[in-house]
């Protein structure tokens, strides 16, 4: 057996070892348990054929990315068309929430936060998941979603902005 | 400059490059609104990043293993059956004594079996012999 066998990890093993991992970026993305574990399940899929070509790194990474692909493809497939996503210009200024009342966020609980992610829209859930939950930097974010850096920015901000609404 | 907009949470998860940070920086110290931005974008941020994992039911994934083994033995084991036939060919089957007696079992019947000639042992002709009609 040589070096690179060695270090790419039985299938079995990533389910066991990160299973937790891949269940809680499901949940966050998908906010129900019933969804979350249909979502891993795929994932695992996905992970059984990505596996003889996975080149060792951040595993976390590259289970996230596989994790919100599957999300957002099966979000397409069940709406039948492409996402409709807010358009992304960056120099779309955020409506500053006036009134927001900070202690009420500060005090949210999970549950709300939870809530309110699952109020925005996909795109944007995906890209604050993976920067907030996963803690992902932009560079691998842009490219795990496909699209550009400055995407990425508006997204995660824009993201923000409207947890911050649902929770004001 | 303009307002930060996005650039406020750019800032916050360090992913401003010097030359973009340096602006920043300099418009956030005379503009209260972007500050204000800041600090209500830093405190989201701190909400989303203090999620707890979250366990997935018990047994979940152990069922996934499971059901993924029930399912892969298929191949693994079509692939061994193929190695098998192989090797089988040179395989002779054993002769530990499941020979049967057959001498024994024709003797036993011709000696049991009742009526008809001793010799042939065929027993009267239970058919006639048909006649053709004209």
């Amino acid at each position: 057996m040589d070096k690179d066998e060695q270090s790419v990890p039985d299938w079995e093993e990533v389910a066991r070892r990160y299973g937790r991992f891949i269940f809680t970026v499901a949940y966050r993305l998908t906010g129900n348990e019933a969804d979350a574990q249909d979502l891993v399940q795929d994932v695992l899929l996905r992970v059984r054929r990505g596996l003889p070509t996975y080149r060792p790194g951040s595993m976390e990474g590259w289970l996230s990315r596989i994790t919100t692909n599957a999300f957002l493809d099966d979000v397409r497939r069940r709406r039948r068309r492409p996402l409709e996503a807010l358009p992304d210009e960056p120099d779309r200024v955020v409506p500053p929430s006036v009134g927001a009342d900070e202690a009420l966020e500060a005090t949210a609980l999970p549950e709300d936060v939870q809530a309110a992610l699952i109020a925005l829209p996909e795109d944007f859930r995906a890209a604050v998941v993976l920067s907030d939950v996963v803690g992902l930097g932009y560079a691998e974010i842009a490219e795990s979603l496909g699209v550009p850096i400055g995407t990425v920015r508006s997204r995660i901000h824009r993201g923000r902005a409207l947890l911050r609404e649902a929770l004001a | 400059m303009n307002h930060l907009g996005d650039l406020v949470s750019a800032l916050l998860d360090g992913e401003l490059t010097a030359g973009e940070r340096a602006a920043a920086e300099a418009h956030l110290a005379g503009c209260p609104d972007c500050r204000t931005e800041m600090a209500r974008t830093a405190a989201m941020r701190s909400l989303v990043r203090g999620l707890p994992p979250i366990e997935p039911p018990f047994g979940f994934v152990e069922g996934l293993v499971r059901a993924d083994r029930r399912r892969r033995p298929a191949a693994v084991f079509a692939a061994a059956a193929a190695v098998a036939a192989a090797v089988g060919l040179a395989v002779t089957p054993r002769s530990d004594g499941v020979a049967p007696p057959v001498g024994r079992f024709v003797e036993a019947h011709a000696t049991a079996t009742p009526g008809g000639d001793p010799v042939t042992n065929l027993g009267p002709p239970s058919v006639l012999p048909v006649s053709f009609r004209p």
